[in-house]
């Protein structure tokens, strides 16, 4: 693999073996035994712990009468994601948040963490947009099976008439799957160009000018975790959606 | 303004022919694949760059006779902007799998 980074070291120092044994049981052999974690699944898992400290230092502050800024930024980010999800999917929004929530902020801490100069962004590893992408595909397919039934899920395939259905369904299905692919390189290739270019521009002028690119790769980290939180939100609704 | 215009395309597609000088994949044919990425490369992000001054444009014309529905549009706008801007980006991963 490419050059390890200083927070993937101790991953691989120490569970390397567990790493080892979990890929010999799927019947997957790492290209370098002695350093099976990758990079980018590294950095996921201290995005995660971070996320879950963070999270955890907002509840143990939260108070109603005197709220911290904190509190503060996050009742507005919840309020603008609840607000979102209820104009999106309709008045059953409600337990659909956590994972929109919760996509919303993971893609947006690993944008982040990106700009930090010796971390990079998992999410400008072609692996994990794809897993984020096929797990909304599998959350927005068991949504709408679970609130339409089976059978009136697989009905809304069909099209709006019934002699239509030898041609909708084929159309449907294709365009169900590009949901994810499109999901995958949308996210994947924002973060992937952002790092380029920056890249180049510090090959080119290294004083000034990448800073520039850091701060545009900031802004767009933020809007690439909204639409994915949104396209999330809107194909759920599309899926739970009935038929009145 | 069509015939200079007709001379002037001539004249970069000659001047162009230094590009066949890169490595050959096949034996005896040149290889055009970086060039094809860099044409399609262009001509994606052109069109991209129109269909989302388009975009812009109409948005703009649309908050300045409805302020009331700013944040409507602007939401419309940033959707729309996002999904163009993927399109493009389509065509810059075709770029670098076909390296």
């Amino acid at each position: 693999m490419e050059h390890e980074l200083w927070i993937t070291a101790p991953f691989n120092r120490f569970l390397s073996a567990p790493a080892n044994a979990f890929l010999n049981m799927v019947g997957v052999r790492a290209e370098d035994p002695t350093h099976p974690w990758a990079n980018w699944l590294a950095i996921e898992i201290v995005v995660v712990l971070l996320t879950i400290v963070l999270f955890a230092f907002l509840r143990s502050r939260l108070s109603v009468d005197r709220p911290s800024k904190l509190q503060h930024c996050f009742e507005l980010t919840y309020e603008f994601l609840r607000a979102q999800a209820e104009e999106v999917v309709g008045h059953g929004s409600r337990r659909y948040l956590a994972y929109f929530g919760t996509v919303f902020f993971f893609v947006l801490f690993m944008n982040l963490i990106g700009i930090i100069p010796t971390l990079e962004s998992p999410t400008m590893f072609l692996e994990v947009p794809c897993g984020l992408a096929v797990a909304t595909f599998i959350y927005y397919n068991a949504t709408g099976l679970k609130a339409n039934g089976a059978f009136g899920y697989i009905k809304q395939f069909l099209g709006p008439m019934l002699w239509l259905a030898p041609v909708m369904l084929p159309i449907e299905i294709v365009s169900h799957f590009a949901r994810p692919l499109s999901l995958t390189i949308r996210l994947y290739a924002n973060m992937f160009a952002g790092e380029q270019v920056t890249n180049t521009f510090l090959t080119l002028v290294p004083y000034f000018i990448p800073s520039l690119f850091m701060a545009l790769h900031v802004f767009v980290s933020f809007l690439q975790a909204y639409i994915f939180a949104l396209l999330a939100m809107i194909y759920v609704g599309t899926a739970v959606a009935h038929e009145h | 303004m069509k015939n200079k215009l007709a001379i002037l395309g001539t004249g970069l597609v000659a001047m162009a022919s230094p590009m066949f000088a890169q490595g050959n994949a096949a034996s005896g044919t040149p290889d055009y694949r970086l060039p094809a990425a860099y044409i399609a490369m262009g001509i994606a992000s052109g069109l991209c760059g129109l269909g989302q001054a388009k975009a812009v444009a109409s948005s703009a014309e649309a908050m300045a006779r409805n302020p009331g529905a700013t944040a409507a549009i602007r939401f419309a706008l940033i959707l729309g902007l996002v999904l163009i801007e993927s399109l493009a980006l389509y065509t810059l991963v075709i770029t670098f799998v076909a390296k």
